[in-house]
């Protein structure tokens, strides 16, 4: 039920989680981001897609307040960002994980920063451990485990901090595929539990359009928002073969068609 | 496999050694029996151990030294960048030099004590110390960085669960290598200058003609360094278990 009320039009509308205006960055003469707006509504699952340029990680990073902005304004929740604030997490491309601490120190590390006391911080670490599906691997070091575990490590830190917003950095960009589709269905059901709202970088069309309410097409050099596109799959979509469906294959073509002219 | 060849090999070398001693391939060349029976001898006399308690001041004070002042040294060059650009030029210089002839530049300044020998062991090994720990501070993985700034680490936060423990497997490289080096400044010093401890005994057995007694005391500082590294090796396989 949970995951219907996202999508009926709510009245009075779902409160805007992230709002991101006029945002323009620039790395010395290159031009990054121009006069960027986007709106994350709370809950949604909103992807960033875009051609290498386009600028969909820095503006992940401005959101995330590791890269400020030049112009413009971003504000999470209630809070306009200036630095890395508690209600977001973000997970990486290539996890960042500690290679000298197990799985459950690396799942602490967020909590240990955020002061939070020695046996509460086990003990939550714990629970978001299981949650990503590796109880029993709490004494593993990351070089022990594979890739796609590795990542469940990296989401788990995250989502330990109990934030309201995950910014996902090409999270399956270096995971197997067959992986890669076991754990997008995990995160979807994570999703749905958790109501967290999600901003997810990504360069494939099918993970998406799989995942999202929404994609954001941004625009190479400088980036702009190009387009913005509705995904209506029905959800729960883990459960079923959403992936084999004709209205999947139709929006992931339609999302081709947008990107092949932005090339 | 591997203990089989390694018995082979120290049997190997004793023969040869052997060999040496009966040709003879030198005037007075000890026979491995001779600098053990000499080295025994010298450990029942306390000589040795006297000279090695000596010895064993100037290195611990030097070589103490030069972790305690080193590693902070090269953590501040690497967190400190212009810090870093101005003191990388007087490491390579004191790393690419001739260290040995800063002797007799130390014995002037310092006298001929155990200080001096202390400050040579210190010269010898210092500069590998920071080197270590300035590189190790620069091979930090910029994501790692991100990825505390994300959870927004202090400063404090970034530098003692990031780039200490990510500079950590460097650190204990250069103290270990550092601490061969020390050896090498501790002889170098007691050789040429400064009459203490090891060195003086070598000498001393040297200048008597007693070749089985220098033998056994240069046979004795082996095994001391090699104790001493070992140990220091033992240390880091435990501090790095992660690696493994």
């Amino acid at each position: 039920m949970a995951a219907a009320e996202r999508h009926v039009p709510a009245t009075p509308p779902a409160p805007v989680a992230i709002a991101v205006e006029s945002v323009s960055k620039a790395f010395g003469a290159v031009q990054a981001l121009v006069d960027v707006d986007v709106r994350v509504r709370a809950g949604e699952f909103l992807s960033l897609i875009g051609p290498s340029g386009c600028g969909k990680t820095t503006l992940l990073k401005i959101v995330a307040g590791l890269v400020p902005a030049d112009r413009g304004r971003v504000s999470v929740g209630e809070r306009i960002v200036w630095g890395p604030g508690p209600e977001c997490s973000v997970v990486f491309q290539d996890f960042a994980l500690l290679p000298w601490g197990t799985v459950q120190r690396n799942v602490e590390f967020g909590l240990l920063l955020r002061g939070v006391e020695a046996g509460e911080r086990a003990e939550r670490a714990r629970r978001a451990i299981a949650k990503v599906g590796l109880a029993g691997f709490e004494a593993a070091y990351p070089a022990q485990l594979s890739g796609g575990m590795q990542q469940r490590v990296g989401l788990a830190r995250a989502l330990a901090v109990s934030p309201r917003v995950l910014l996902m950095d090409e999270p399956f960009a270096s995971i197997d595929e067959q992986t890669r589709r076991v754990f997008q269905d995990d995160l979807l059901r994570l999703w749905s539990e958790e109501r967290k709202t999600v901003v997810l970088v990504t360069h494939s069309m099918e993970e998406a359009i799989y995942l999202s309410d929404r994609v954001v097409v941004l625009s190479p050099r400088p980036g702009r928002v190009h387009q913005v596109l509705d995904v209506p799959l029905p959800r729960p979509r883990e459960a079923g073969d959403v992936r084999g469906t004709a209205e999947f294959a139709r929006l992931v073509d339609g999302l081709w068609k947008i990107l092949r002219k932005l090339q | 496999m591997v203990p089989a060849l390694r018995a082979a090999s120290v049997v190997g070398f004793l023969l040869l050694w052997e060999w040496a001693a009966r040709v003879p391939i030198s005037f007075n060349f000890p026979s491995p029996w001779a600098t053990v029976t000499a080295l025994l001898a010298l450990v029942r006399s306390g000589a040795l151990l006297e000279a090695t308690a000596i010895s064993l001041q100037s290195l611990l004070l030097g070589f103490g030294a030069a972790v305690a002042l080193g590693v902070p040294a090269g953590l501040l060059m690497g967190v400190v960048r212009p810090v870093g650009r101005v003191g990388r030029v007087y490491l390579d210089l004191l790393i690419a030099l001739p260290t040995a002839a800063l002797v007799p530049l130390v014995i002037l300044s310092f006298g001929i004590n155990i200080l001096s020998s202390a400050v040579i062991v210190f010269v010898f090994s210092a500069p590998f110390v920071t080197m270590n720990a300035y590189g190790g501070v620069r091979d930090v993985r910029p994501r790692l960085v991100e990825m505390a700034r994300a959870f927004d680490a202090s400063w404090w936060q970034l530098f003692s669960r990031i780039v200490l423990p990510s500079a950590l497997p460097m650190i204990l490289a250069g103290i270990r290598y550092a601490l061969s080096r020390a050896f090498v400044g501790l002889i170098v010093a007691e050789l040429l200058l400064s009459p203490f401890g090891l060195g003086r005994l070598i000498m001393t057995a040297r200048s008597m003609f007693e070749h089985d007694r220098m033998f056994a005391t240069v046979l004795w500082t082996l095994m001391f360094a090699g104790a001493a590294l070992a140990a220091v090796a033992r240390l880091e396989a435990r501090l790095l278990r992660w690696r493994a």
